[in-house]
């Protein structure tokens, strides 16, 4: 086998239909992008969901004398009412040992205004008596929630049990159908990348039908004939899997790092994680033209 | 060299056989004469030793291989052992004589050392020496056809098929090409030569197999055309 023959055949037929080659590239290049994107948001939404979903509370109000829930009828709850729900939300099965936590009215104060710091109006209207006591319950599995909910909202005393885990879930709800929008164009794409890859390379098998005739005639192996349009392929393959990895490098930089600067995300991606979606969305590539140029060579290139 | 036991090929989409149950053995170091009309099946038979077309029946033999047999992966070994030439020469335009006859040992991998060597002997075998660095369009008719034997001969094959390689060439230069063809003979190689040239059937004298709608209707040592043409 002669690599600088077959290296030499490669470019000729790159060069020759340039720009099929290079709408192969950017094809190539804008499909694995939103691949590599479509996986980086992945491996954000996992790790935010680990991240958040460990975090994840029920929080049981108590009742107090202002208490909306019927249950209370109007009346707060009692020092020793209080002692026997955290008694009994500590023996509950699902509950974290340990992770029943009192908040009183100054604790939950604070956190209002922490969260609300910049609703002034808000702020002023509320005081410290408003605030409802509760217990913070952490969860041993959060995603086995509902046992605890139920047992929870039973007992004498509470006035509404709130799960995070439900209000969270619909924030991942929405970023779970952003990344499959973008792996689903992501795929269209990479369809159109192969059927182009094939047409260049049915355009590069005809251009140079003279030489593969005569390389069949003098009996060249299939491999030896096939080579190097498989390997134009290949090389447009790597070189729009090298424009979508700097897209992904750009992509985390300025999406991903500046997102974090607006929402608490938790968890930042990595550069691991880019890189793995690079090598991933790269032998994708690579593969798929591969591919692509020996299903056209097949059926254009009769050996 | 060459055995065909009742062969018959049919075209997909044809009811007429290309070639109707034919027998004919071609012995190793022959010269034989390929003749009959335009579609009489001629290019079929060498288009079958070359494995290019299957049989629909029937079994063909070539340098001791029973080509129904012969994986497709080994078809390119059988062909390098079979040199081919053309009526329309099928030179590369844009390579010189010596690239087009070391394009045929350069794709099938030989060192570079060996194609140095035999190259400009084959060229000289043909009668090309000193028109090495010549392009195809630089050169005559004959001589492009020249080109074409020596590459189908660089790699010394026991099997030299020619398909009218005198059909574009005149009569005076085809003399030539058949001189060549003959040295090639000599050299032990089986040619096959498919013809219409009367003239150039009639002054060799060699063994003539005339098909006719796919059938053989004759086959003789030292014959001629035949008077119907």
């Amino acid at each position: 086998m002669r690599a600088n023959f077959i290296f030499s055949e490669v470019w000729i037929g790159l060069r020759r239909n340039l720009t099929m080659t290079i709408a192969v590239v950017i094809t190539v290049a804008v499909g694995m992008a939103m691949l590599g994107v479509g996986l980086m948001i992945n491996a954000q939404v996992s790790m935010m969901q680990t991240y958040w979903y460990d975090k994840v509370e029920i929080s049981v109000f108590l009742c107090d004398k202002i208490s909306a829930s019927e249950k209370c009828g109007g009346k707060a709850i009692t020092d020793e009412q209080t002692a026997a729900v955290k008694a009994q939300l500590e023996k509950t099965p699902g509950v974290a040992p340990g992770g029943v936590i009192y908040e009183n009215q100054e604790e939950a104060y604070k956190n209002f205004k922490e969260a609300y710091a910049t609703n002034k109006a808000l702020l002023t209207a509320t005081t410290v008596k408003d605030m409802p006591t509760s217990f913070r319950v952490k969860l041993s599995d959060p995603e086995n929630y509902q046992p605890v909910v139920q047992a929870a909202e039973a007992m004498p005393g509470v006035s509404q049990v709130v799960n995070q885990r439900e209000l969270i879930g619909r924030f991942f709800d929405m970023l779970s159908t952003l990344r499959w929008a973008a792996i689903i164009v992501a795929v269209i794409l990479v369809l159109a990348a192969a059927l182009l890859i094939g047409n260049t390379v049915r355009l590069s098998a005809f251009n140079r039908r003279r030489e593969t005739g005569i390389m069949r005639l003098v009996g060249a192996s299939n491999l030896y004939i096939q080579l190097p349009f498989v390997m134009e392929g290949m090389i447009a393959g790597l070189i729009g899997g090298v424009l979508a990895a700097v897209l992904l490098i750009v992509a985390k930089v300025f999406m991903f790092e500046e997102l974090t600067k607006f929402i608490a995300i938790g968890a930042a991606l990595g550069w691991d994680e880019v890189a793995q979606a690079i090598t991933l969305t790269m032998v994708f590539g690579v593969v798929i033209c591969v591919l692509a140029s020996f299903v056209t060579l097949r059926r254009y290139l009769r050996v | 060299m060459i055995h065909f036991d009742n062969v018959t090929k049919v075209y997909a989409n044809q009811n007429r056989p290309a070639l109707d149950h034919v027998s004919v053995d071609v012995d190793k170091g022959e010269f034989v004469f390929l003749v009959g009309p335009s579609g009489s099946g001629k290019s079929t038979f060498l288009r079958l030793i070359l494995k290019e077309e299957r049989p629909n029946s029937g079994a063909i033999h070539v340098a001791g291989k029973d080509l129904a047999r012969l994986s497709n992966f080994k078809v390119p070994h059988l062909r390098r052992r079979i040199g081919c030439v053309f009526q329309d020469f099928r030179l590369l335009p844009n390579k010189n004589v010596y690239e087009n006859v070391a394009f045929a040992l350069e794709v099938i991998g030989k060192p570079r050392r060996f194609i140095r060597k035999v190259v400009p002997e084959v060229i000289e075998l043909v009668g090309l020496e000193g028109k090495a660095h010549r392009m195809p369009d630089e050169l005559s008719g004959g001589e492009q056809q020249r080109v074409a034997m020596a590459r189908a001969f660089v790699n010394r094959p026991m099997i030299l098929l020619a398909d009218e390689p005198t059909g574009n060439i005149d009569p005076a230069t085809s003399i030539g090409i058949m001189k060549v063809l003959d040295r090639i003979n000599r050299t032990g190689t089986t040619v096959v030569m498919a013809t219409h040239d009367a003239a150039i059937v009639d002054s060799m004298r060699k063994r003539v197999v005339e098909l006719e709608d796919g059938k053989i209707v004759r086959d003789q040592s030292r014959g001629v055309y035949g008077q119907a043409y």
